[in-house]
């Protein structure tokens, strides 16, 4: 496909993704530091939902027609540096990378530093990368739980989605999401 | 179904999670759903795209052609060079877009408005002004993309894909996530 019809597809797509964002109310800054407060279980519900499916679709994509699957490399350093500084980053602005998206499209002023500032650290870290390479390289390559356990793909993936959907019901059970979104549905109780 | 009242906040005082009727207009949908749907997106992303569902490195692809007005060298280095043409790339710079122009639609359908800053802000750091809470937003961007790059993927891509397939990376980079986070939210107030 070319760039011109890749990105109708991606503006399509990301259309879809926006509106699941706000509907499910995910985008909310309030919504997402609840979640790392403990207040509200919103996030995670959503989260684990986007994880049960998509290990659902990957099993039979790549289980029944060999569709080839993208694990990234691991290079457990960069990992836990980045996913630490990544985890800050949430709460700071409040928002993922993509949810800043969405918290802009719904009328979130402040979410629009939070995309200048993003793209200042993306700059940064292009700029830094030179340096940081031999820091970050090196790893055991592009490890995944199915090659480890020396099982197939969609077993592991099936299981592990029966697995989190048992938590789910667990998690809804004793923490229903309607009460969880607050009466202003922006994870916040009064 | 349209919500006219609102309060001095411009928020809806109605109760937010309404049964039944249009999905489009209703406020707030169950995460279950709202999470399937955003599951389902990696059918055409791993189909037609050849890819998984991700987010933060179309801030390369932008933030390169942006760095390239001011550094006319900045193409020579590699990392921005591999981020800056080609559709895969194009399409997920679409995507962000897209989030967007969906969530813009989706509050518009609702009838949802927001202030220019959330309330939790106020409650929690007990900053109340658009200035100090708009450098918050700006370093707390900075830190979230410098990390998302540097562990080579965010809430999306290592998170919602990269669990999804089972890789090892994603499992150690979506715990350091959370720590840090939880870590972080607790030195705020609870609200």
């Amino acid at each position: 496909m070319d760039v011109y019809r890749m990105a109708v597809l991606g503006l399509v797509m990301g259309v879809a993704f926006g509106f699941a964002l706000e509907k499910g109310r995910v985008f909310e800054p309030g919504v997402i530091l609840g979640q790392m407060q403990f207040r509200t279980f919103t996030m995670l519900k959503m989260f684990l939902a986007a994880v049960v499916t998509g290990l659902v679709v990957l099993a039979a994509l790549n289980g029944l027609w060999g569709v080839k699957l993208h694990p990234k490399a691991t290079e457990l350093g960069a990992e836990i540096v980045g996913g630490s500084l990544l985890g800050i980053g949430i709460v700071l602005a409040g928002a993922c990378p993509g949810t800043l998206f969405a918290q802009i499209g719904a009328g979130y002023r402040d979410a629009w530093f939070a995309l200048a500032g993003g793209l200042a650290g993306a700059v940064a870290f292009g700029y830094a990368e030179p340096a940081l390479r031999p820091l970050i390289s090196g790893g055991p390559g592009k490890l995944t739980l199915d090659a480890l356990l020396g099982l197939p793909f969609w077993a592991v993936a099936l299981t592990l989605a029966a697995v989190l959907t048992a938590g789910l019901y667990a998690l809804e059970r004793a923490r229903p999401w309607r009460a969880d979104l607050g009466p202003e549905a922006d994870g916040l109780r009064e | 179904m349209s919500q006219t009242r609102t309060d001095a906040h411009g928020l809806a005082p109605t109760c937010p999670v309404r049964q039944g009727g249009d999905a489009l207009r209703r406020r707030a949908w169950s995460p279950y759903a709202a999470g399937i749907l955003i599951g389902l997106l990696q059918v055409p992303a791993f189909l037609l795209v050849n890819t998984a569902l991700g987010a933060s490195s179309s801030f390369v692809t932008l933030g390169g052609h942006i760095a390239a007005w001011f550094d006319p060298g900045a193409m020579d280095t590699a990392y921005f060079a591999a981020h800056a043409a080609g559709a895969k790339n194009w399409w997920q710079v679409a995507l962000v877009i897209g989030i967007g122009i969906g969530a813009f639609a989706s509050a518009r359908f609702s009838g949802t408005r927001r202030g220019a800053v959330a309330p939790v802000w106020r409650r929690a750091v007990g900053i109340s002004g658009f200035a100090p809470r708009a450098a918050m937003a700006f370093a707390g961007g900075f830190v979230l993309l410098f990390g998302a790059r540097l562990a080579n993927g965010c809430t999306s891509g290592h998170g919602v894909s990269g669990l999804a397939q089972l890789a090892v990376s994603s499992m150690v980079a979506v715990a350091a996530m959370f720590a840090a986070g939880i870590a972080a939210a607790m030195l705020m107030r609870r609200v």
